[in-house]
């Protein structure tokens, strides 16, 4: 009976260590992922949320099984203070851990690693829009329409609704860094290849808390619109000052006033927060979906950001919008890897990305990558500052952009 | 000399010469030599990732870096708050040619010795015209001379098209007897390299303080009128001391340059003046061993404040400035800290241990 006993025993304490061994290999892979971004440091009010939007999307993907198969994504988010050296290092790190995309964020960080990333033959999704990030790389998949594309877009606009036979006049207010200038330059070619407008001045802005005599001599030089590439707190202390001044146009274009339009980085639910009601009447060319809108896809942002309590000022950026896009890329590219039946590496997942489609909620428009398209979301919504939100006016895609490419 | 040329009590010198040695007892050289094959040995023996191979590589670039702040600040006396536009200087020397001639160009990738004494030269020239307000000024006057410097050459490197406005410009991978060195090989090559120049221009220093032109440094330190009363030119030391420091520095921002494959301008700022600054004062002003030290201390404390600070970002998200401050403040903590309770640096800690040693078998 003893005997018995420790022959049933024995029998259960094999089928438990058969079972404990044998279950890693039913719960499905891990495919591993690395992010670098400012969390800290300077930008970090556009960081924090933007990995907050992929750290949670990446939760949302695991917890749902979203992949198939009990398949996981495991994407360390490092926080590389907006220093390229940290960067440098976390990137090698990853590279260590075999990583299959790496996800990055800064300009400058980029340019950096661009090299390394052709080298190593790692796709990358940067969230810095700088269209040097593509030019000669194979590797990096802009999410959205580049910083130069807004820019563009923006000068368009003004052509288009400007009311009067004469060339608008437009001045640049940009951040003083390549970061700024890179816009510049792409609109001043759309100028010399037949864009109607007049780049009155380009003002690279300092720390200045006061901005009186630049409006004043932008006004005195007959400026009436003021396109700005830079990020959210120079922009806000712009528009205080125009209020205060009285110089900010009621209408868009309204002469011997100042219209103030901006790219991706100036706008948003921060600037508001920033400059309140001087932000009124603000032109934001963006390619995210924002919840202001109240549209499904705001309504789905809203619902991944309560689901893993996220603060309001959060779920309500566009840069937490802009991590979940980011993520988002990535989690397609393994799923389209997956269901195409390939090995999940570097470069299968690259072959997919050059033709991953889809839509996302986050974006204002589908994601569309092709072998020599390395921008996924091209449309652009113009938007304008109106009762404290961003409003949508209408959807927006360059003609310009095309020709400044071209024309390299 | 003592007997026992394995111990150092007892030790006197009966000539200048013997003063004069490297080594003053065959323990040192012993020691010193085992350090050296364990530097130069152990990555045979361990496999380390590039990650740590990068912060090594980066610690020994600080090293000869601080080795031209110390001979500046520790034993020339004289405060400069612009070392790594000095350190840039280097960097943008080789990215200048690489503008000029090409990444990939033979000059980049296989006269990289060339290059980097080059940079090293540009350092020394632009640092004896910085260095001649050290004629006139002193102390904080001189500081803020330097630091105007410094601000010189960030608004420089960001506004010339030349320098990519700050942008990384790309610097072409080296070559060895055995080719291109690869992507795998990359940062081990640049630690032996690396380690090479640090103990070649350690041995200089060395060397150098033991000859007249070192002893003149200290002279001008302690009572530059004094030195000039003894027949030394006080002026020319100090624009010296000014071009030495740039040289080292220059060599300093080369290895960078070509250890990242890219220069950019954010690796230049007066924020590295200041952690070189730190790394001279926590490692000991106007020592050898603290030149060693210092950049040591400061890289792994920036390191883990790092982790700290990032831990906090994660779990500090409705303040990510309180995370972000974590960092500056404890780095901040630590350099009023060790003014406060070890102006010598560490260096004195290696000292009082030496002296413990010395005595060694006698107690007192």
């Amino acid at each position: 009976m003893k005997s018995k006993t420790a022959l049933i025993f024995n029998a259960l304490l094999v089928i438990v260590f058969v079972f404990a061994f044998t279950l890693p290999a039913f719960a499905g892979k891990t495919y591993k992922l690395g992010m670098s971004l400012a969390i800290t440091g300077p930008t970090s009010d556009a960081g924090n949320p933007y990995a907050k939007g992929s750290e949670d999307w990446f939760k949302f993907v695991n917890e749902t099984d979203y992949l198939g198969d009990g398949d996981k994504i495991d994407c360390p988010i490092r926080d590389d203070q907006y220093k390229n050296d940290i960067t440098k290092r976390f990137f090698e790190e990853f590279l260590d851990d075999e990583i299959l995309i790496f996800l990055s964020y800064a300009t400058g960080g980029n340019l950096a690693l661009k090299r390394d990333f052709e080298e190593v033959q790692i796709p990358v999704i940067p969230a810095s829009y700088h269209e040097g990030l593509i030019v000669d790389a194979n590797y990096t998949f802009m999410p959205v329409a580049t910083y130069s594309e807004n820019a563009v877009s923006l000068a368009e606009y003004v052509v288009d609704k400007h009311k009067g036979t004469d060339t608008p006049k437009v001045a640049f207010f940009i951040h003083p860094s390549a970061f700024g200038r890179g816009p510049l330059e792409d609109t001043q070619k759309a100028v010399s290849l037949g864009l109607g407008i007049d780049i009155v001045e380009v003002v690279e802005h300092g720390t200045d808390l006061d901005n009186t005599a630049m409006l004043q001599r932008l006004e005195s030089k007959g400026v009436q619109y003021v396109i700005c590439h830079t990020v959210q707190t120079p922009v806000a202390t712009m528009l205080t000052d125009a209020q205060r001044l009285g110089v900010t146009a009621t209408s868009f274009g309204e002469k011997g006033k100042l219209t103030f339009l901006g790219a991706h980085y100036t706008g948003g639910s921060d600037l508001i927060a920033l400059a309140g009601t001087a932000t009124e009447g603000f032109i934001w060319a963006d390619s995210y979906n924002l919840t202001s809108e109240n549209n499904e896809g705001a309504k789905k942002q809203l619902e991944l950001a309560e689901r893993y309590g996220r603060d309001d000022k959060a779920a309500n950026s566009h840069n937490y919008g802009a991590g979940i896009l980011a993520a988002q890329i990535a989690t397609e590219a393994i799923k389209e890897t997956k269901k195409a039946g390939l090995k999940m590496t570097r470069e299968n997942i690259y072959k997919t990305m050059q033709t991953l489609n889809f839509e996302s909620f986050a974006a204002a428009g589908p994601v569309t990558y092709s072998p020599t398209e390395r921008i996924g979301v091209d449309v652009q919504n113009i938007y304008v500052a109106q009762d404290g939100v961003f409003k949508k006016i209408q959807s927006f895609e360059s003609q310009y952009i095309q020709k400044v490419r071209a024309s390299r | 000399m003592s007997q026992n040329r394995w111990l150092a009590t007892g030790n006197f010198f009966t000539s200048y010469k013997q003063e004069q040695r490297t080594f003053f007892t065959h323990l040192d050289r012993t020691i010193f030599t085992c350090f050296l094959v364990l530097l130069f040995g152990w990555p045979l023996v361990f496999e380390i990732s590039n990650k740590y191979m990068l912060v090594l590589d980066n610690i020994l670039i600080a090293i000869v870096a601080v080795m031209g702040l110390n001979l500046l600040l520790g034993f020339a006396g004289l405060i400069s708050i612009g070392h790594a536009a000095f350190v840039g200087i280097g960097a943008y020397t080789v990215a200048s040619v690489c503008q000029v001639i090409g990444e990939n160009h033979v000059i980049v990738t296989h006269f990289w010795p060339v290059l980097i004494v080059c940079a090293g030269i540009m350092g020394a020239i632009f640092g004896a015209f910085v260095g001649l307000p050290a004629l006139r000024l002193k102390h904080l006057y001189l500081a803020i001379a330097t630091l105007s410097f410094q601000m010189i050459f960030e608004w420089f490197i960001q506004f010339m098209s030349f320098f990519n406005q700050g942008q990384t410009i790309y610097v072409g991978r080296a070559h060895w007897f055995t080719g291109q060195v690869g992507r795998s090989e990359h940062y081990l090559f640049w630690y032996y390299i690396i380690l090479i120049i640090v103990v070649v221009l350690g041995f200089g220093v060395r060397n150098l303080l033991k000859t007249k032109y070192g002893r003149c440094l200290v002279a001008v330190r302690d009572n530059d009128r004094a030195a000039d009363a003894m027949g030394m030119n006080p002026g020319l030391t100090k624009v010296y001391a000014f071009a030495l420091a740039g040289f080292f520095a220059g060599v300093a921002g080369a290895l960078h340059a070509y250890l990242y494959r890219g220069v950019g301008f954010d690796s230049f700022t007066l924020h590295h003046s200041v952690a070189y600054l730190a790394m001279a004062i926590v490692g000991g002003l106007g020592t050898l061993n603290g030149i060693f030290w210092g950049p040591v201390a400061i890289k792994y404390l920036d390191l883990q404040v790092e982790q700290f600070s990032e831990l906090a970002g994660h779990y500090l998200t409705y303040a990510p400035n309180v995370a972000t401050a974590l960092k500056p403040l404890s780095f901040g903590l630590v350099i009023v800290l060790f003014l406060m309770y070890e102006p010598r640096g560490i260096a004195n800690w290696w000292r009082i241990v030496k002296s413990y040693t010395k005595l060694w078998p006698f107690r007192y």
